[in-house]
């Protein structure tokens, strides 16, 4: 009796879900200060091709990709002209959250490479475009319509040997924009830690 | 000796561990058996894979949900062998910041089928070696855990093992079970719709659907389950309408009759589903699992009857109880009529509150949501209880007398007895006790909408009974009646007396009527209670004379007609601060949600103006700054609903708690645990909440 009613609780109780962004429609506006106090919005970057990815530091999952890969995307797409901007959304007092210096510290540590470091600790953007995990990729094309979004790659583990194999989503939707293509895949299911969010 | 002992075998463990069936992981531990050690050539050997995440921590279903990931295995297995996919038992639901995950809070057992290759002489071994990757999580952190785990096995008859018998079978039955119902699923603009037929759809009273397959539903938001006929409808917000060839998935769902949520592993087509579907019936207090054993069903009727016992100190009924005693004692009645009085006074008290539970369960099953003292969220029927107070009040006080004889009126109470009389006295004790709902009968009342009709009644009788039993001891304890104090002259004086909590009460319900039908309908109640006053006043001058009474009297009902004319008035949400220093928001389940999404620690209480006991309270212990200081302190939302008016919405969450009536009190602590409170609140016990 007491676990159907404790399902049945769960279930009433379950929150409002995230109302998704959709591919192919603009992508949802912001503004939040970056690691060193500027502040930063998605309409800055009109014309250009930006890259959204939800952090958090001592997720397993983001670990698995910042043992090299994560920072080789960060560094390819500059190279193209991409803006790359990391989001971290965990609030304060919950696994992951930084401040701005916390935030340099991990990008220096991890030898990072990202244009900007965006705190989001009210979690008022990522709510916006429904990041659920960490990692959770977003791309954004330069006349400012969602492109991309889900997991880094196709293969959901925590196991920094699967990257070799993985199909990387954002690499070859990076290439499409590149080669004014479509986007083959729009979509994917996002994985990793779920986004440690305030309340 | 002992410690020793047990120190070299830590040290010992390390060494043996490098091939193992098992592993001690930090937050997981991890087993995988076979069902039998001795497995046959050409035959399906099943194995489990056992996990037991520590306390607060979960692993996840083959579809996590928003966030995590599933359980992965790599098998190394003799030349020839084959092993299947990990089969799941069905998840549970956890929603942590408003993101679902699909998880295992507790042991879970995954199944898997290795084909053991034909040809293999008995007695051949047969080693098998799994790497097993994983999650583990509690609400915030996540930790991958894997492990490397092996069996040797040894070809044979494939008998099963007997040690592991019990724990394959409870892996299979944890296991939705397969089916081939013709499911079918459509996207209704941004809604997701699943149509299942299903032959006991009646009796379905809750149920999720966990998709297998990324794109169907949005995870985190609500469930909605209804019935077409024989097909259920589920229905829930679409995640991203892509273009699904089929949806497979477990339907989870509580039937009635069932101890044990049952599950389904179904695959839907799409295809065409029912536009609308009628709502299930409400998962009731313990009607989700279906089993309301007789356990349920007696202790319900128990706490019916010393809650009914307890309503005799409520003002409201112990003047009625006290005179009616007192009129035993001083009409020095026989054994025999006693025993009739006391009997008839029970029928009247049993056979009202039969006839309002019978009427509560009547109005429910037309799919009214009501609830015990639901008359009384009718302005027009607290007018009337408080012209009846002030007409027993002013008898008691002696402004005239009621002849019982041959007559049985309503407020044949101090009168000198007789069966009518007693039996019209038990009704208006049962009548007038609705407002006093007191301890022990929320539990038994929420119970007795739940049970089935016969035995919801029988718990309905129990209140009865407990509220008659004070008296029925009289009538049959001739002891008893000797200890009651000697009748004279003080008994006049005492019975004077008893007329002042009648006229608090009516007080009260003017105060309610006020509430409920504004000043308007206050002053038409007064205006009436006035009327009354000076009719009953009137009639009794004419008693004892010789000139018939009957003008006044008929006075006196026509201001009792007069409460027809009070009409609700739109109902102003009461300023929950107002009776306590709690600032307070108003309560609805939406609200609630986001509050313990959001881990807030979040007191609920429900109250309403005709509900005695919830204003003792908010008088008392809610009313007190050290509580309110102490909330403050520790963060503490406060939510009330106010049932003074009907409100389906606040029905339909007591019912959820297994509760038709109220005072109730919640509290939603952090970390997800609810405790619901005594009815009767003490700051410390509020305080020590949040100490």
């Amino acid at each position: 009796m007491l676990k159907a009613l404790a399902f049945a609780t769960v279930v009433a109780l379950a929150a409002p879900a995230l109302a998704a962004p959709q591919v192919g429609q603009p992508a949802p506006a912001f503004r939040l200060t970056d690691s060193n106090g500027k502040a930063r919005s998605l309409a800055d970057f009109k014309g250009k091709t930006v890259v959204l990815e939800w952090t958090n530091a001592e997720c397993p999952f983001v670990k698995k990709h910042y043992a090299g890969n994560m920072q080789a995307l960060q560094k390819a797409a500059a190279k193209d002209g991409v803006v790359w901007l990391t989001v971290n959304s965990g609030a304060p007092g919950k696994q992951g959250h930084v401040d701005g210096a916390g935030a340099n510290a991990i990008v220096k540590a991890k030898g990072a490479a990202p244009t900007a470091y965006l705190l989001d600790a009210k979690g008022d953007v990522g709510r916006a475009y429904a990041a659920k995990t960490t990692p959770h990729m977003y791309i954004v094309d330069p006349a400012g319509k969602l492109v991309y979004m889900g997991g880094i790659d196709d293969t959901p583990t925590a196991d920094v040997a699967d990257i070799k194999t993985a199909k990387n989503y954002v690499t070859a939707a990076l290439a499409d924009l590149k080669a004014k293509r479509a986007v083959q895949t729009a979509s994917s299911k996002p994985y990793g830690c779920s986004v440690k969010y305030a309340g | 000796m002992f410690h020793w002992l047990a120190a070299l075998a830590l040290l010992l463990l390390p060494t043996a561990a490098a091939a193992q069936s098992s592993a001690q992981l930090e937050h997981t531990s991890v087993e995988l058996i076979a069902e039998t050690a001795t497995p046959a050539p050409g035959r399906t050997l099943t194995l489990g894979f056992v996990t037991s995440p520590k306390p607060s921590w979960h692993t996840y279903w083959l579809n996590p949900g928003d966030a995590g990931a599933p359980t992965r295995a790599v098998w190394t297995l003799p030349a020839g062998a084959t092993a299947g996919e990990l089969r799941y038992p069905t998840p549970e639901t956890f929603v942590v910041s408003g993101l679902m995950n699909y998880v295992y809070a507790h042991e879970n057992v995954l199944l898997v089928d290795v084909t053991v290759p034909a040809g293999l002489a008995a007695g051949t071994p047969f080693p098998i070696t799994a790497k097993f990757d994983w999650l583990v999580c509690d609400d915030e952190i996540c930790v991958p855990e894997g492990a490397t785990l092996k069996l040797d096995l040894v070809t044979g008859d494939g008998t099963p093992d007997p040690a592991r018998a019990a724990a394959f079978a409870k892996a299979r039955a944890a296991l939705p079970k397969p089916v081939d119902w013709p499911a079918r699923f459509s996207f209704v603009g941004d809604r997701f719709v699943l149509a299942v037929p299903f032959a006991q759809a009646a009796k379905v009273r809750g149920g999720y659907f966990f998709p297998a397959v990324e794109g169907a539903i949005g995870y985190a938001a609500p469930q909605t389950l209804g019935i077409a006929g024989d097909t259920l409808r589920l229905e829930t917000a679409a995640e991203s309408a892509r273009d699904l060839a089929q949806v497979p998935g477990v339907l989870k769902l509580d039937v009635e009759g069932y101890d044990e949520p049952l599950s389904f592993e179904i695959t839907a087509a799409p295809g065409d589903v029912p536009a609308s579907a009628a709502a299930i019936a409400p998962a009731a207090a313990a009607g989700s699992d279906g089993g309301m054993g007789w356990q349920t069903a007696t202790l319900a009727l128990l706490a019916a009857v010393a809650g009914g016992l307890l309503l005799n100190i409520m003002p409201c009924v112990f003047p009625i109880l006290s005179l009616k005693a007192l009129s035993l004692a001083r009409g020095g009645a026989s054994e025999a009529d006693a025993r009739r009085e006391a009997l008839a006074y029970t029928a009247g008290i049993i056979l009202t509150c039969l006839a309002l539970g019978a009427l509560i369960l009547l109005l429910r099953a037309a799919g009214a949501n009501v609830g015990w003292a639901f008359q009384l969220q009718d302005p027009r029927v607290i007018a009337f209880l408080f012209l009846l107070m002030v007409a027993i009040g002013l008898n008691l006080a002696g402004l005239y007398e009621i002849d019982v004889a041959g007559r049985g009126a309503g407020g044949a109470l101090a009168a000198k007895g007789g069966a009518g009389g007693a039996f019209w006295t038990g009704v208006l004790a049962a009548f007038v006790a609705t407002p006093c709902t007191g301890p022990f009968m929320g539990l038994a009342l929420g119970a007795a909408i739940a049970l089935p009709p016969a035995a919801g009644l029988a718990v309905f009788a129990g209140l009865g009974f407990g509220l008659a039993l004070p008296f029925l001891a009289l009538g049959f304890v001739p002891a008893l009646r000797r200890r009651l104090p000697r009748p004279g002259a003080w008994m006049d004086k005492f019975r004077r007396l008893l007329s002042i909590p009648m006229f608090l009460t009516a007080l009260g319900l003017a105060w309610v009527l006020g509430r409920q039908a504004g000043v308007t309908g206050m002053t038409l109640g007064l205006a009436a209670a006035l009327a009354l006053g000076l009719a009953l006043w009137w009639f009794g001058r004419r008693q004892g004379g010789e000139r018939p009474a009957v003008a006044p009297l008929g006075l006196a009902v026509a201001s009792l007609l007069a409460v027809l004319l009070v009409t609700p008035v739109a109902q102003t949400q009461a300023a929950p601060a107002e009776d306590g220093t709690l600032a307070a928001q108003r309560f609805s389940p939406e609200k609630l949600a986001a509050l313990t999404a959001s881990k807030t620690p979040t007191f609920v209480y429900f109250t309403a103006d005709w509900c005695i006991t919830c204003k003792v309270n908010e008088r008392g212990a809610l009313g007190s700054a050290d509580v309110a200081a102490a909330f403050e302190k520790a963060g503490v939302t406060t939510l009330v609903g106010d049932w003074t008016n009907a409100d389906p919405v606040i029905a339909q969450f007591l019912e959820s708690r297994g509760r038709n009536g109220i005072p109730l009190y919640l509290f939603y602590r952090a970390d997800g645990t609810v405790e619901e409170l005594p009815q009767i609140l003490t700051v410390d016990r509020l305080t020590g909440l949040v100490a």
